[in-house]
């Protein structure tokens, strides 16, 4: 008996895995599709960070060679030590590190403040200043960077020491807020200190903290993860800025993205030897590759470190809601 | 008595208040300084300075009116600007639906429970931190974004022969394709982080009331994230203007670039091409701002209707109660 009992709850049980074998079959077939749709997609979003790596560890003859398409026959690192060279990678590093550095630091800090004000406290023309940080981000650089010009000029003539080729006028705008995507790390700290429950302030308040001592004790301490968020964005994104980095910083300061838009220029000034071949070596792809990669290397770090938090930072802005 | 105590409270809450005013603004001083100064104080200079020749002489910036010289300069006499803004505005056209939709199927696609889903958004979020102006140009430059060649493809060859505008734009499209999923980064963490706020118990209604998955997106998803499309629209519309791809930014930063003299002109160039693209956003406002508030207040009114009949008819039932006491 036990074991008819047995075979028919076996039975019972493959016919119902039957019934769901086809519902299954249709899940999977969805699952497939929308795998095969994301590998698509994600080919052609690092098709050319794949081309750029394969082309720079290709050799000269490599390149020259049509049964070469992807994968070099051997691992050249030539390409490199040109373009380690020609890049002056060592200065421009260092350089990157420190300019965008100390701007992210500046953004840092104001953008906590401004943050801090408007998720704390309820003040006069709240809403209409919150829409102006909006429409300080629409606002497309080259327009106000006229002004701001003559102004650095002007500055600069009346106290004598050059500004134009420093650090200092970015420095100046991050101070006040006016920074690269100032907007968007305003909006991140806002919603991080909007949910700092209310209780706690008035804790602080009541054992007498005044207001900078609620928002240094509290506040920071508690967003220190926030913080990191915030300059690390800041960070990548001051290192990334060309635009007005180009047109204020000139080449006075060597940055390792601005050297890279002017490599061909570079390459031939300093000229490269690179053994087996002639001293006025051709500019090819490769190089550049090389260098693009090299100068790619510090964000992939970064990235790689703390891409959760980045992903995260970009949710915490909540623009999506209100 | 109790009039007095309550006028104190107010003078208190008022007190208070512009001590709250003011603490607030000391936070939001340094922004609200920058603000003033650096950028919208710019902004109308610069529609300002576009009417003026400006010099740079050892006294320090000297202007002189010359009416419309500039714009005329910028529209008729140079001979790449005009050209390059109706590029600008085929690339605007093209790109800016492209990313959005883009964005929306790849957010609709992880927003799905799927495995190595944090692998793919990595993936897609890496351009927002390792593209650098000069490093696009470089991979352009070198044809790394390129996938393959549309050019000689038979549809595109009629629509050459068709329209060249749009079939340039098309094809610049297509070409590269790449570029334009290189700007749905932080538009595809927008649309999931939209489309995750959306309560799963319309899709269960809307499901058991036999709609299809189809059905569902047209009338549940789509209306819900419009908002979200809207700032993922206006993003890109600005976005696509900081790269080298926008063809007026070479000439605009040339003219900036030697600003010994010239900054008049540079405005007239940096103020026509900020005109289109505040009409682009003006565009994108337009065609994507959600019907929401409209629907909410035909909602109550609705409701408020419904209420009314209610009351009416529990009226009408308790009096008739009433009489059949009686």
């Amino acid at each position: 008996m036990e074991i008819i009992r047995k075979i028919s709850s076996k039975f019972t049980e493959l016919f119902d895995k039957m019934k769901h074998n086809k519902k299954r079959i249709k899940n999977i077939s969805t699952q497939l599709v929308i795998y095969a749709l994301l590998i698509t997609i994600s080919y052609v979003f690092l098709f050319p960070l794949l081309s750029m790596i394969s082309l720079a560890f290709m050799s000269p003859t490599d390149i020259i060679n049509p049964e070469v398409d992807w994968i070099p026959k051997a691992l050249y690192f030539g390409n490199f030590g040109a373009a380690v060279r020609v890049l002056d990678i060592y200065k421009t590093l260092f350089n990157s590190i420190w300019f965008s550095g100390s701007l992210a630091i500046a953004q840092t800090i104001v953008s906590a403040l401004t943050g801090y004000a408007f998720a704390r406290y309820d003040f006069r023309f709240k809403k209409l200043l919150f829409a102006l940080i909006l429409v300080s981000f629409i606002v497309p650089v080259p327009i106000i960077l006229i002004p701001r010009i003559m102004m650095i000029v002007s500055v600069q003539d009346t106290i004598g020491i050059s500004l134009i080729g420093t650090v200092i006028p970015q420095l100046v705008m991050g101070l006040f807020g006016q920074g690269v995507n100032s907007a968007i790390l305003i909006l991140i700290f806002y919603n991080f200190f909007k949910m700092i429950p209310n209780v706690l302030y008035e804790a602080a308040k009541i054992d007498g903290a005044n207001a900078y001592q609620q928002f240094w004790h509290i506040t920071i301490r508690i967003s220190l993860s926030t913080i990191i968020v915030v300059f690390l964005f800041s960070f990548v994104w001051n290192w990334n800025e060309t635009y007005v980095t180009e047109i204020l910083v000139r080449n006075n300061v060597k940055l390792m993205p601005t050297q890279l838009g002017i490599f061909e220029t570079l390459f031939f000034q300093r000229p490269v030897d690179i053994p087996g071949q002639d001293n006025t070596a051709l500019l090819s792809e490769a190089y550049k590759m090389a260098a693009t990669l090299l100068t790619m290397i510090p964000l992939f770090i970064i990235y790689f470190a703390a891409q959760k938090q980045f992903v995260e930072g970009i949710e915490k802005t909540g623009i999506t809601g209100e | 008595m109790a009039k007095k105590m309550s006028d104190k409270v107010i003078l208190k809450a008022i007190k208070r208040s512009t001590h709250q005013n003011k603490q607030a603004y000391l936070f939001l001083l340094p922004w609200l300084i920058g603000f003033v100064i650096f950028t919208i104080g710019p902004f109308f200079y610069t529609v300002y300075l576009s009417f003026y020749d400006v010099e740079s002489t050892g006294l320090g910036w000297v202007t002189t009116f010359v009416g419309m010289d500039n714009y005329i300069v910028a529209l008729f006499r140079n001979l790449y600007y005009l050209p390059a803004l109706i590029d600008f505005i085929i690339l605007e056209i093209t790109y800016v639906p492209a990313v959005v939709i883009a964005s929306f199927i790849i957010g609709i696609l992880l927003n799905r429970n799927i495995k190595f889903r944090s692998g793919f958004r990595t993936i897609f979020f890496l351009p927002v931190i390792v593209l650098s102006g000069s490093v696009m140009d470089q991979l352009i430059a070198t044809g790394s974004t390129r996938l393959s060649d549309f050019s000689e493809n038979i549809i595109f060859q009629m629509l050459m022969n068709y329209n060249r505008g749009v079939a340039r734009g098309l094809l610049n499209l297509f070409e590269n394709f790449t570029m334009v999923l290189w700007f749905t980064g932080i538009p595809v963490i927008l649309f999931i982080n939209g489309l995750q706020k959306i309560n799963t118990q319309l899709y269960e209604a809307a499901k058991i009331d036999g709609a299809t998955t189809w059905q569902i997106l047209w009338k549940i998803t789509v209306p819900i994230i419009k908002p979200t499309a809207m700032i993922v629209a206006i993003f890109t519309i600005v976005q696509i203007g900081m790269y080298s791809i926008n063809p007026i930014y070479g000439i605009i930063k040339t003219a900036m670039y030697n600003f010994g003299a010239g900054l008049g002109l540079a405005s007239a160039y940096t103020w026509i091409y900020t005109l289109v693209v505040l009409v682009f956003v003006g565009i994108a406002m337009l065609v994507l701002s959600s019907r929401e508030k409209k629907q909410v207040v035909k909602l109550s009114s609705i409701q408020r209707l419904n209420f009314e009949r209610i009351k009416d008819k529990r009226d009408s039932a308790s009096k008739e109660d009433n009489n059949g006491n009686n």
